[in-house]
């Protein structure tokens, strides 16, 4: 495929669903959901106030904190469940009845333990995203060929170097699949944990324009941008796998 | 670049890049401090609705004569409003005065100081629907905003008014903000919470009233101002003076329509972020739709409350008025007058 199609063919696909967007609403003459045109325009309002980068940048930074305590907490333990059995078979239990919980469930505590402030929804959007991370690295573990550790063994490493040289980076490729799908997910729970009466971000723009009476363009406004920049963060991560320390662990003609 | 440094370049950059942009942007850490006391000051918790109108109202008319006593805080829902309380974080909140109680009961250290507001709810249905009176309601669905809520048993007494038994109708509950939506797409037949939602409905040409609080349920509460013990044990200025303020803009609300407009405008733009519209609608058509004087907590009013409450299975029954009403502070603030100040044309 080159590179015209790789641009263009999504672009026409999402101009068609665009334009059956407008169509649909149009067609069934509803005037509270509103038609692509009015969602821009509604973006187009919240830049001129002077919110749109506020929000964007609320939710960033909420995300990229919440997401990266996620990675220092998530990695190394799931590395190390991974490797020592015991750990695996004392916490595992644990951790799958923590996993499925929803973030919306942990509002009240986290409304308990840190008021309303920024700290609460990067609480919920940590514990979104730690258990898939530490999930897809202590898989990573358990998948890993035995023939590196053996060849490390006889090269006489201690358990440090093991974990740094060896095991980490054999795991590399599938522990950035599994953050990729932590992003994702972390992303994902933003509307959620903007729940919490923080007074900014995208998530609160839904949640606030649902409070404004007929501004349903401004609640699809937020739709589109947390869906925009999702892509754009997707995009980021997967620049990652174009390394050689990652790529080898990909079929070559995956990309 | 190797891996390594490009992912700790990217991460150290991105994480420091976003963080002094949140702080600029939204935190104001590094913009002049103007009121150095703001966050010393109690919390208060409000939603954006009539009923805690008072709330912004008092916060900036104090603001503009440079006495501000508290800090509102706005949230979006009453269980995330509850739970800032439960936990400390707010030291006063506007609450639906069945919740208050219900809490008293379960032996949290709530006191009701004054009331939020009389009147202000409507039944809503569908313009083009055949619903005209409370018989035509059998067998319908219709959205309360929560178990606790004056709303709910308004209609219970609405119900027991027109002869009819709860289990003649199915209410569900629903949060307020999504009720004019689920009317328009016909999923309920009737909505009923406090406003701006239900004059949301009439504005946008698809909502009837069906009848207004004030025709069922004269006087009706449903929301209270509440303090914890406290603060009313170590607190006692704070309280007066939150009180009075509460009072005397309730005053200044109800003593013209040109205060009422005035309080439309900033209230929409600086703390609820609704069409002025929309508030200038509610809050005048008619004048008398929710009003704000006579605010004093009586115990017959609460006592009636309890009653339903029982009826409709929300109260136990085991807290009374004097468990959960301090009025000591009502009285010393509803002698004041209202607040002397006009919006700059």
């Amino acid at each position: 495929m080159n590179r015209a199609t790789r641009i263009l063919l999504p672009l026409g696909v999402a101009l068609l669903g665009l334009v059956a967007w407008h169509c649909g609403v149009r067609l069934v003459g509803s005037d509270l959901f509103p038609t692509p045109l009015e969602v821009a325009q509604g973006i187009i309002e919240l830049a001129q106030a002077g919110l749109l980068l506020k929000y964007i940048v609320a939710s960033l930074f909420r995300v990229t904190w919440g997401f990266g305590l996620a990675v220092l907490i998530g990695v190394p333990l799931g590395l190390v469940l991974g490797w020592y059995s015991y750990f695996y078979t004392a916490l595992n239990p644990i951790l799958q009845i923590l996993r499925p919980i929803s973030p919306i469930a942990w509002i009240p505590l986290a409304i308990l333990w840190f008021g309303v402030t920024d700290a609460a929804p990067i609480f919920l959007i940590f514990l979104a995203s730690v258990f898939p991370i530490t999930v897809a690295s202590c898989a990573a573990v358990h998948n890993m060929q035995p023939v590196y550790v053996r060849a490390a063994r006889n090269f006489g490493l201690g358990t440090l170097a093991l974990f740094r040289q060896v095991i980490f980076r054999a795991c590399l490729p599938q522990i950035l699949t599994g953050l990729r799908i932590a992003l994702g997910i972390a992303w994902l729970v933003v509307v959620a944990a903007e729940m919490i009466a923080v007074n900014s971000g995208l998530g609160y723009l839904i949640i606030d324009a649902r409070n404004a009476g007929k501004r349903y363009d401004l609640v699809v406004a937020g739709m589109v941008l947390i869906g925009l920049i999702g892509l754009g963060l997707d995009y980021l991560v997967r620049q990652l796998e174009t390394f050689d320390e990652v790529r080898w662990g990909y079929a070559s003609n995956a990309r | 670049m190797s891996l390594r440094r490009t992912v700790l370049f990217f991460a150290i950059g991105w994480t420091v890049t976003v963080t002094l942009l949140h702080g600029a942007l939204n935190l104001k850490v590094f913009a002049p401090k103007t009121t150095s006391t703001e966050a010393n000051l109690g919390r208060i918790g409000f939603l954006p609705v009539t009923c805690h109108l008072t709330c912004p109202v008092t916060d900036f008319i104090n603001k503009q004569q440079q006495e501000s006593t508290f800090q509102p805080l706005r949230f979006n829902s009453w269980p995330e409003l509850k739970e800032a309380y439960l936990s400390g974080y707010t030291k006063a909140t506007f609450i639906l005065a069945p919740m208050a109680i219900a809490l008293r009961e379960q032996g949290v250290p709530i006191k009701i100081v004054y009331l939020g507001h009389r009147d202000g709810s409507a039944v809503v249905v569908h313009k083009d629907s055949a619903i005209y009176s409370m018989q035509d309601l059998r067998g319908k669905r219709i959205a309360v905003p929560n178990r606790y809520s004056n709303q709910r048993l308004l209609f219970f007494r609405a119900l027991k008014q027109a002869g009819m038994k709860p289990e003649d109708v199915e209410l569900i509950e629903m949060p307020p903000p999504d009720m004019p939506a689920a009317l328009y797409s016909n999923s309920v037949d009737a909505v009923s919470s406090g406003e701006p939602f239900m004059g949301q409905t009439e504005l946008d040409g698809y909502g009837r009233v069906l009848w207004q609080t004030k025709d069922v349920w004269p006087n009706f509460i449903s929301c209270v101002l509440a303090v914890s013990e406290d603060a009313i044990k170590n607190d006692r200025d704070w309280v007066q003076q939150l009180v009075n303020g509460i009072a005397r803009s309730g005053k200044w609300l109800d003593q013209d329509m040109d205060n009422r407009m005035d309080a439309a405008k900033f209230v929409s733009r600086n703390y609820y972020n609704q069409s002025p519209r929309l508030l200038e609608f509610v809050l005048s058509k008619p004048p008398d739709r929710v009003t704000y004087t006579d605010l004093v907590p009586l115990k017959p009013d609460f006592e009636e409350i309890e009653q339903l409450g029982r009826e409709s299975g929300i109260l136990e029954g085991t807290a009374h008025f004097d468990d959960y009403v301090d009025p000591s502070f009502a009285a010393e603030a509803n002698r004041l007058s209202a607040f002397d100040w006009k919006a700059a044309e």
